[in-house]
């Protein structure tokens, strides 16, 4: 009896166990290799934005090529075009690319348009979908805020660009100014966590020329802070995001509907103005780009800055401050409950008008791989920014010379949303940009052009947001 | 005849097109008729637009006509080392206009540019702003910028008009003893009046297009200071997904300049007559 109770309880142990055995083998069975065999031969066309990173990528493209047997053109074209071809190839209908790189900004107008394809069907597809993505691993809250909206999703993450604290350690650790700092604030000087001490370090540290900083006589102005302040690029995301949003403000209400004179907003609009003060005087002409060739040249203290062009300036020869520099992630408010950053996720996704959705998830897919992505820091030598929490332990990041701004750009991203999905957000940005270009040149008063500024955008659209 | 219609008539015919539907996004509406003109025509941003490319072709190219003029005249006068300094004076227009926006902006870039850090910010010319952020000065600037670069253009082209003048009625006026001024009065502007002509539309009908140095320099900012009629049509159809906007912006500039280089035509056409 005891025999027979224990070979059923074996029969019952081996019978329970099948499913999860054969789910195990077809994990272990699943390849890139085996789930493109119908597609191999075909040819896809993907369209993605030029930067160090997407070089990089593309170096790795053949071996998905070589994997698959799925041809890609893996295309690479400048920011502007990128948004002009692909958004007119997507919008138009034509069809030339499968799948396309998109800002976040761009999602309102392509998904009111209806040409995005959205991928729960293959993603839920067993042959298709890699039972080891592990998409809970992919950057948060950049990938729900991005990708997923009304209970489908979009895409995976592209890229995960964002903006970070950066300053001069060898002058925020000096010990004169820092005594002269404790004196005149009445707290230590660090890299500011707040906006507020922001602007502390930034009235401090500037100086006329003539004037002593570090213990030299400065033989030119130095400026407290650089921040981007030209029409237009992303002078008013960043202050959108790293600015009005920590005061608890925002440009549109839980609806959507433009609230761009509220009282928080005007106070955040404020602070950023008044830091102008302390800043170079040609900052109104400054781009993401003048940003950190200021900060390499040495004539500011401190600013908020994209994190990928500081690898671009943090390296020996490219500035005489290299090496000299501490980041930290975007700051918040003193006060304020709510914590913001500015971040640029961004996806790749497939155009509804592609034939070949298929394999084109598959490459897609293989873009945000673990193994591909491994390799992605491997080739880049630790350049780069991580899509996936799990990249930020790898060996490559901790052992960079980057591993403070690594720290600083993960903290960020803790905070950085998608931008809201808005189909006329460039229009409101367009005008968001030259209203504050104003105040802060103090040709406005901050309550005089955020009133004109909402008058502007609420007959752009009375509610913005989908 | 079949290039140029199918090259230019064509394309121009389906943007009148265009203009005239509703666009969703890239694809044609229902007719609008002519409600995309009637709404670009109320528009305070057009109309400034409009004037920030005029204002800045009515100082570019007197500008670049006057000093490219007095520069042929200089060179015609067999200057030594003409055929060096020819080619030179070519560079600037050779450049591409986004190698022409980066310069500038290498030179005149607040508090780092070559001549804003070296010369206006140390002289204290320029201390409390720059000249690409200033809204009184950021126009200049990019007149400026187009002078620097389209006036060889100018110059080598009236140059080689001035080459290619008969000498006898030259020798005549010298034996009838005129001076150098009446000599380019009486001969000199008259025989040169149709290429002036063409030169001066050209460059006219080129700086009212003013797009990449705006673009790359400044954006249309400060607020708008800056943003010329191309700049905000550009916007209109890659920022704005406006095309039906855009498209009868293009149009209504087509006609303006329709109408002013047929009136400039028939100017110049009663003052040969008359000269």
């Amino acid at each position: 009896m005891n025999a027979r109770r224990m070979r059923r309880a074996v029969l019952g142990l081996l019978v329970s166990m099948t499913p999860i055995a054969l789910g195990a083998a077809a994990a272990e069975a699943w390849s890139y290799k085996e789930a493109a065999k119908p597609f191999a031969g075909q040819s896809i066309t993907v369209l993605d934005e030029t930067t160090p990173l997407q070089e990089t990528m593309k170096a790795l493209v053949p071996e998905f090529v070589k994997e698959t047997g799925i041809k890609v053109d893996y295309q690479l074209l400048n920011h502007f075009e990128v948004i002009s071809k692909g958004q007119a190839d997507m919008l138009s209908g034509r069809g030339a690319y499968d799948a396309v790189m998109l800002h976040s900004p761009q999602m309102g107008l392509l998904l009111q348009a209806d040409v995005i394809r959205p991928i729960d069907d293959l993603m839920a597809n067993k042959t298709l979908a890699n039972p080891d993505l592990d998409l809970k691993d992919l950057s948060q809250p950049a990938w729900d805020s991005l990708a997923r909206f009304k209970g489908k999703t979009y895409g995976f993450l592209d890229w995960n660009y964002n903006v970070v604290y950066w300053a001069r350690n060898d002058l925020l650790g000096h010990a004169d100014e820092k005594a002269a700092f404790k004196k005149k604030y009445g707290y230590d000087l660090a890299p500011a966590k707040t906006l507020q001490q922001m602007r502390d370090i930034a009235e401090f540290f500037t100086r006329k020329k003539g004037e002593k900083l570090a213990g030299e006589t400065l033989a030119s102005d130095f400026y407290g802070v650089v921040l981007e302040g030209i029409k237009g690029g992303t002078t008013f995301w960043t202050l959108w995001n790293a600015f009005i949003k920590n005061f608890g403000g925002d440009i549109f209400d839980a609806e959507g509907k433009p609230t761009v004179d509220r009282p928080e907003n005007v106070a955040a609009v404020k602070l950023w103005a008044e830091m102008w003060k302390f800043a170079p005087p040609g900052q109104a002409e400054y781009s993401l780009i003048d940003v950190p060739t200021v900060m390499g040249n040495g004539i500011a203290a401190q600013t908020l800055a994209w994190s990928d062009f500081v690898l671009g300036i943090d390296q020996p020869g490219k500035s005489k401050y290299a090496g000299k520099f501490v980041y930290a992630g975007s700051p918040a408010h003193a006060k304020s409950t709510t914590r913001s950053a500015e971040t640029e996720p961004s996806m790749i996704v497939i155009s509804k008008h592609s034939k070949r959705a298929e394999p084109t998830y598959l490459f897609l897919q293989w873009m945000v791989d673990k193994t591909t992505q491994k390799r992605f820091f491997e080739t880049s030598k630790g350049a780069g920014v991580p899509i996936r929490e799990s990249t930020w332990t790898a060996p490559e990041l901790k052992a960079s010379r980057f591993a403070g701004l690594y720290t600083a750009m993960r903290e960020t991203l803790r905070y950085g949303r998608a931008k809201p999905k808005a189909p006329k957000i460039f229009e409101i940005m367009d005008v968001m940009s030259g209203v504050v270009q104003e105040i802060a040149l103090g040709r406005k008063t901050a309550e005089a052009g955020l009133k004109e500024a909402q008058e502007k955008i609420v007959a752009i659209c009375a509610k913005c947001t989908l | 005849m079949v290039t140029l219609v199918v090259v230019a008539l064509v394309p121009f015919l389906y943007t009148v097109y265009l203009s005239l539907h509703e666009m969703q996004y890239a694809r044609v509406g229902a007719w609008a008729g002519l409600e995309n003109y009637r709404v670009l025509l109320g528009s305070p941003r057009f109309w400034h637009s409009v004037a920030i490319s005029a204002l800045f072709v009515a100082i570019t190219v007197p500008l670049e006509f006057g000093l490219g003029l007095a520069g042929a005249l200089i060179l015609n006068q067999g200057v030594r080392l003409r055929s060096i300094i020819v080619p030179l004076l070519f560079v600037p227009t050779m450049m591409a206009p986004i190698v022409v926006a980066i310069l500038w902006k290498i030179m005149l870039a607040g508090s780092w540019g070559l001549v804003s850090y070296n010369v206006l910010e140390r002289f204290g010319i320029l201390t409390d702003t720059s000249v690409l952020a200033s809204p009184a000065l950021a126009l200049y600037a990019l007149v400026f910028i187009d002078v620097w670069q389209w006036t060889p253009f100018v110059l080598l082209a009236l140059f080689a008009g001035l080459q290619s003048l008969p000498v006898a009625p030259y020798r005549a006026a010298q034996v009838d003893g005129a001076t150098a001024l009446q000599t380019f009065r009486r001969l000199t502007l008259p025989l040169m009046a149709p290429l002036m002509a063409v030169i001066v539309l050209l460059r006219i009908i080129d700086a009212f297009k003013i797009f990449d140095t705006i673009f790359l320099l400044t954006g249309g900012g400060p607020g708008t200071a800056t943003e010329s009629v191309s700049l905000l049509a550009y916007k209109m159809v890659f920022d704005f997904w406006n095309l039906g906007a855009a498209t009868a912006t293009a149009v209504v500039v087509w006609v303006m300049f329709f109408a002013f280089s047929n009136v400039f035509y028939q100017l110049l056409k009663r003052t040969l007559r008359t000269s």
